[in-house]
């Protein structure tokens, strides 16, 4: 019999002990939350990622985003689809009660009843619609630019509502599409739709 | 406790000759570097699977860089673009439907939990805990990368179907492959059906990514990377996990722990006894594997320096019978208690030690037990045989004639157990052979050295009443009378209880139908019995670990349910 040669058969092992060490890492991660997955919501400093929000709506001529989240805020439940975007805002104040943000074609709740509020950017309306002050803050605010709509739906227990309201609204950033055009065209190099 | 002398010399059990002798000239020492006679198989498909999952990792770190995703992304719209230019109307009706059908969240679940439902009817429950954890892992790799890239779905083309989330890596697609390579390597049995299987499946997933790439929903390279992620990583996860050499499927009954000895393998035997044992082995067949659970028995016909052929029993362990022992002796623990040593083996190497030892010290104590040949690695401390003499011409005991002088010789054997100190504790008829009118004793795998005076009681009890199921027990107390004080018997009835029979005895006792166990106790001098029942830490551990690891199960289950969800 002769001698083989096992050389081959070793750097094979060691191949595999590298990446099965890669997927355990990975699934560990994913396990114990370290990977990225908690911030899913795009930053408005990141547009290749908010890209997903432009083609959930392709009519929206802003995009909302994370600007600045206060200490305490946290975003979750991502969910851009084909026809809009929707994702919640905790506060650990009101943790059961998130922010619900979501990206329409146009304002998907009752509009009649609300009243202005100052315009959170240029071109854009806001509005704003209180079901109730007392026990609890709740209600709608709206922003609306051509082609979309983005509804906060908001219910804060009474006392520290007018903080945790300046709060969200300074989270969510407007992110206008047409910046957004050009940061794709320059960096892929591909036209966002239409 | 009152027990009689050993009895004088030449009176002893039977004795058994050398069959054979090995020839050193066969035996060669294996070189460092070189294989042993069955090494662990890698095959080319698993080589290209490793392959591929460095292509994704590839493609997955590049898509981190702009400028390298950027002309990924280019790349995969010319791709996208080329295919769209078939578009008709009917096409997209059909496309959309296809997609629609294996994309639905009911179709992967009900699927998913098709599997575990089967897996659990079948009693396959490695192959459930490596289902459910590798697919939690898979979809925690897929939660953990597909934020991480966030990248768009296609641009500068219409979207003709539904979506949902980031596109890399296409989570629909992984799904399906996931729950179809799942099924394949938990469900199907190796080999042509497996190997149809695959094409099947292939079959499927390619019409789901076709229809995908005509609705523009994903690009190529999305489901490049998840189906490298939920087949070729799933498919090593599978092979690491419930290897098909340990864990065989089987829809044709029998006993799962038997391992297949064609092939490799049969190759693998003969060069391992040749080798290692100087045994010129001419043929390997399975032997009497409906009465074996712990090990696959072989018949091993050996040809001797002359010519002449002669019949060697084999004994083939492997990793899958480490852990049923493992699990034979956790739950006897439970139910024993600290009268038993039930201290699982680490290694196939130790257990299967254990035996020769144990072989080589019941023949040294004159016990007519097999002669044992050694043993042979197949694979480093995952696959040994180990060869004794085969007991050619006997029969089982209650097949054979049972006269005084077999009882004599029976009782005899536990008579010199307990002289040497050892209890063979599983005393039944299936491992007690008559041959000539000799008693021989086989399976000593679980035999114990200096155990506690309560398993040595239990033999004598469970001989008896072997002994007993051929003739009367009266006759069977009086002829015990002579090696044993009525004491010892009295003491071996009241350790005996149900769950101290082996199954194979106690069934024969209650088809019976005699009272043999209490007839044994009233022919006894009277004696408080020996409880069973007792508890001390490591019993209360074990148990608890058992029961955790049942919470553990279910547990899994649960979040399996809540994780698939994700995709």
């Amino acid at each position: 019999m002769t001698r083989r040669d096992t050389r081959g058969r070793s750097s094979w092992r060691t191949a595999f002990g590298a990446l099965l060490a890669i997927l355990t890492l990975a699934a560990a991660a994913a396990l114990t939350g370290c990977a990225s997955s908690g911030d899913a919501m795009p930053r408005c400093t990141d547009p290749l990622r908010l890209a997903i929000v432009a083609q959930s709506v392709p009519s929206a001529s802003y995009l909302p985003c994370i600007r600045d989240l206060p200490p305490g805020w946290t975003t979750s439940d991502f969910a851009p689809a084909q026809d809009g975007t929707r994702f919640l805002l905790i506060s650990d104040r009101s943790p059961a009660e998130p922010v619900v943000v979501e990206l329409a074609t146009a304002c998907r709740f009752r509009f009649s009843g609300a009243s202005p509020s100052p315009a959170r950017a240029p071109g854009i309306l806001s509005y704003i619609r209180l079901d109730s002050i007392r026990p609890r803050f709740a209600g709608r605010l709206y922003d609306v630019f051509p082609g979309g709509c983005v509804t906060y739906s908001f219910d804060f227990g009474s006392g520290s509502q007018i903080e945790l309201m300046e709060q969200f609204e300074r989270a969510v950033g407007l992110y206008p599409r047409q910046q957004l055009r050009l940061v794709l065209k320059q960096e892929l190099g591909v036209e966002l739709n239409p | 406790m009152t027990t009689l002398p050993t009895p004088r010399p030449g009176h002893e059990g039977s004795e058994v000759p050398s069959l054979i002798a090995a020839s050193l000239r066969g035996r060669r020492r294996r070189p460092s570097g070189e294989p042993p006679p069955l090494p662990r198989h890698i095959n080319y498909s698993i080589r290209w699977y490793l392959l591929l999952a460095a292509v994704a990792a590839a493609l997955l770190a590049g898509m981190s860089v702009p400028a390298v995703l950027g002309v990924i992304t280019r790349g995969d719209l010319a791709v996208l673009r080329g295919i769209a230019t078939v578009r008709t109307a009917w096409l997209t009706h059909v496309m959309l439907d296809v997609n629609a059908a294996l994309t639905s969240q009911w179709t992967v679940r009900l699927f998913m939990l098709g599997i575990i439902a089967v897996l659990v009817a079948f009693r396959r429950f490695q192959h459930l805990a490596a289902y459910l954890v590798i697919v939690l892992a898979a979809v925690l790799l897929l939660s953990a990368v597909t934020p991480d890239i966030g990248r768009m779905r296609p641009a500068g083309i219409g979207i003709l179907g539904p979506w949902q989330g980031y596109s890399q890596p296409s989570r629909p697609v992984a799904a399906l492959a996931l729950a179809l390579v799942g099924a394949l390597y938990t469900l199907v049995p190796a080999g042509r059906w497996r190997n149809r299987g695959k094409w099947a499946a292939a079959i499927i997933v390619t019409a789901l990514c076709a229809a995908r790439l005509y609705l523009a929903v994903d690009h190529p390279t999305d489901q490049l990377t998840a189906l490298i992620i939920a087949w070729p990583l799933a498919v090593v996860a599978f092979w690491l996990a419930v290897p098909n050499e340990v864990f065989p499927i089987s829809y044709r009954g029998g006993r799962k722990a038997h391992l297949d000895i064609g092939g490799r393998r049969g190759a693998a035997i003969v060069t391992a006894l040749d080798h290692q044992l100087g045994l010129a082995v001419a043929d390997v067949k399975p032997f009497g594997l409906e009465a074996s659970a712990g090990s696959t028995p072989l018949r091993l016909a050996v040809r001797g320096p002359d010519g002449t052929e002669t019949a060697l029993f084999g004994k083939l362990y492997a990793l899958c019978h480490l852990r049923s022992d493992r699990w034979y002796k956790r739950v006897r623990a439970v139910i024993y208690g600290r009268l038993e040593d039930e201290k699982p083996f680490s290694t196939v190497r130790r257990l299967v030690e254990y035996e020769d030892h144990l072989l080589r010290l019941m023949r040294d104590a004159g016990l007519p037990t097999p002669r044992p040949y050694g043993f042979a690695e197949m694979t480093p401390e995952r696959e040994y045989l180990i060869v004794m003499e085969f007991f050619e011409g006997s029969q089982e005991i209650r097949n054979a004639r049972v006269d005084d002088r077999v009882i004599d010789d029976a009782l005899r054997v536990v008579r010199r157990m307990w002289d040497a100190g050892i209890a063979h504790r599983d005393i039944k008829p299936s491992n007690i052979l008559v041959r000539d009118g000799r008693v021989l004793l086989i399976d000593v795998a679980f035999a114990a050295v200096r155990p506690t005076p309560w398993r040595q009681a239990v033999d004598l009890a469970n001989m008896m009443l072997t002994l007993a199921l051929a003739n009367t027990p009266e006759h069977v107390y009086e002829r015990a009378l002579n090696l044993f004080a009525a004491d010892d018997v009295a003491e071996a009835f009241a350790a005996c209880r149900s769950i101290t029979v082996p199954s194979q005895l106690r069934s024969l006792i209650r088809a019976d139908g005699r009272d043999l166990i209490g007839c044994f106790r009233r022919l006894a001098p009277a004696r408080r019995s020996v409880p069973v029942q007792l508890w001390d830490i490591r019993r209360v551990a074990i148990t608890a670990g058992l029961l955790v690891m049942i919470a553990a199960a279910v547990t899994l289950i649960g979040l399996f349910q809540g994780v698939v969800g994700l995709l």
